[in-house]
């Protein structure tokens, strides 16, 4: 399909933009590290929004799953890069994240234990209400 | 390393669904479809680790994310009540001011994210132009050729995950003892944190007269707890 569509494309392309916009084109075609890294980014921009802004505690909860999980995406493409490149320790990064995920599991069990003993003695869930410390 | 053909195409769905579903997940009114955003986050995320050549960590990205956290989330969701939260009569984030502060802080973050993002990895090439990296992408790509094809005739057998375990064990082996340790720690941790004032008692053999004291004795703290909030002048309700 991107065969057929893309020699059409080049040429809208060139004769409209010039070779700026055909040079762009040509990143989104082949993407490369940098691409991963700023999906990996705005992941975790997602996640730090979420945990700033949500009165929800297990919403919060979630978008520190996604933070972790931007991290994740950062370390595998760092990975790929550096076997690509011939790095013998490049499978380093695929190690870390097995850890990541472990880590995260573990956090999910704690944290929503104390989720259900919060809601139990205190009949809710949101971040706002549960200021004790603060008076 | 540089994508291209259907690969290309398939980074950009995916990339895109994920950026999507995590923006809803934030978003969303109800928890439960903030979950259900957030699997398909995580099943767009392991669809890039894909991409990537990172088979034995999608697939432990799927059984481990969405075959377990999820559903835990999921049933903790369930165990909590959030109807008023559903039934938009609540507001879902915090008051004006906190936000617009959350959200000043994350458009810095993203400026700054998306310039160092841009600087660093054309230094990067331009590195690995002066080492030839070029020339190693092309052995590695005849080495893929040769390996054996799989019994579908459609892919190759790859060794990435015999590799990840090969160093999980070499050179990460004490970590992975910790992180069992870790992982039991969390075990006894939940069941602690999540057992109720009565199966504490059960557990331990108290009196059921010593229970019903203690159950007293904290209905009138929280009785003086709440008195004290209502007589504080700061009060926020």
């Amino acid at each position: 399909m991107t065969n057929l569509f893309t020699p059409a494309l080049l040429f809208l392309l060139q004769e409209s933009g010039g070779g700026r916009l055909t040079l762009a084109w040509d990143k989104v075609q082949h993407p490369d590290l940098s691409k991963f890294l700023v999906i990996g980014a705005l992941l975790f921009i997602i996640g730090v929004a979420g945990v700033l802004t949500r009165r929800n505690i297990i919403v919060i909860f979630m978008s520190v799953e996604l933070i972790l999980n931007a991290a994740n995406l950062n370390f595998i493409a760092f990975s790929r890069y550096l076997q690509d490149t011939g790095n013998p320790n490049a499978l380093a990064g695929q190690v870390f994240t097995v850890f990541i995920i472990v880590v995260a599991a573990a956090e999910a069990a704690i944290g929503l234990g104390i989720v259900i003993a919060l809601y139990r003695n205190k009949e809710t869930i949101w971040m706002d209400e549960i200021d004790l410390l603060k008076w | 390393m540089i994508l291209s053909g259907w690969e290309a195409v398939f980074f950009w769905v995916f990339s895109i669904a994920a950026i999507l579903a995590g923006l809803l997940t934030v978003m969303a009114r109800n928890a439960v479809h903030s979950a259900l955003f957030l699997i398909s986050t995580l099943l767009s995320v392991a669809a890039l680790f894909l991409l990537l050549g990172a088979e034995f960590i999608a697939g432990v990205q799927i059984l481990v994310y969405v075959g377990g956290v999820m559903v835990l989330f999921l049933f903790v969701i369930m165990l909590v009540n959030v109807g008023a939260e559903e039934r938009g009569a609540t507001n879902i984030f915090n008051n004006s001011r906190q936000v617009a502060a959350g959200l000043i802080f994350c458009f810095l973050l993203v400026f700054g994210l998306l310039y160092a993002v841009g600087a660093g990895p054309q230094g990067l090439e331009e590195r690995d132009k002066k080492k030839g990296g070029e020339a190693i992408a092309e052995q590695r790509l005849a080495q893929q050729q040769a390996l054996a094809t799989a019994a579908t005739g459609t892919s190759k057998i790859t060794t990435a995950t015999e590799l990840v375990g090969g160093s999980l064990y070499r050179y990460a082996s004490l970590p992975f003892e910790i992180a069992s340790v870790l992982l039991l720690v969390a075990i006894i941790g939940s069941v602690m944190l999540a057992r109720t004032l009565k199966q504490e008692a059960a557990v331990d053999d108290v009196p059921p007269e010593v229970l019903k004291e203690e159950i007293q004795r904290e209905l009138e703290l929280a009785e003086v707890i709440e008195n004290v909030r209502e007589v504080s002048p700061d009060k926020k309700k």
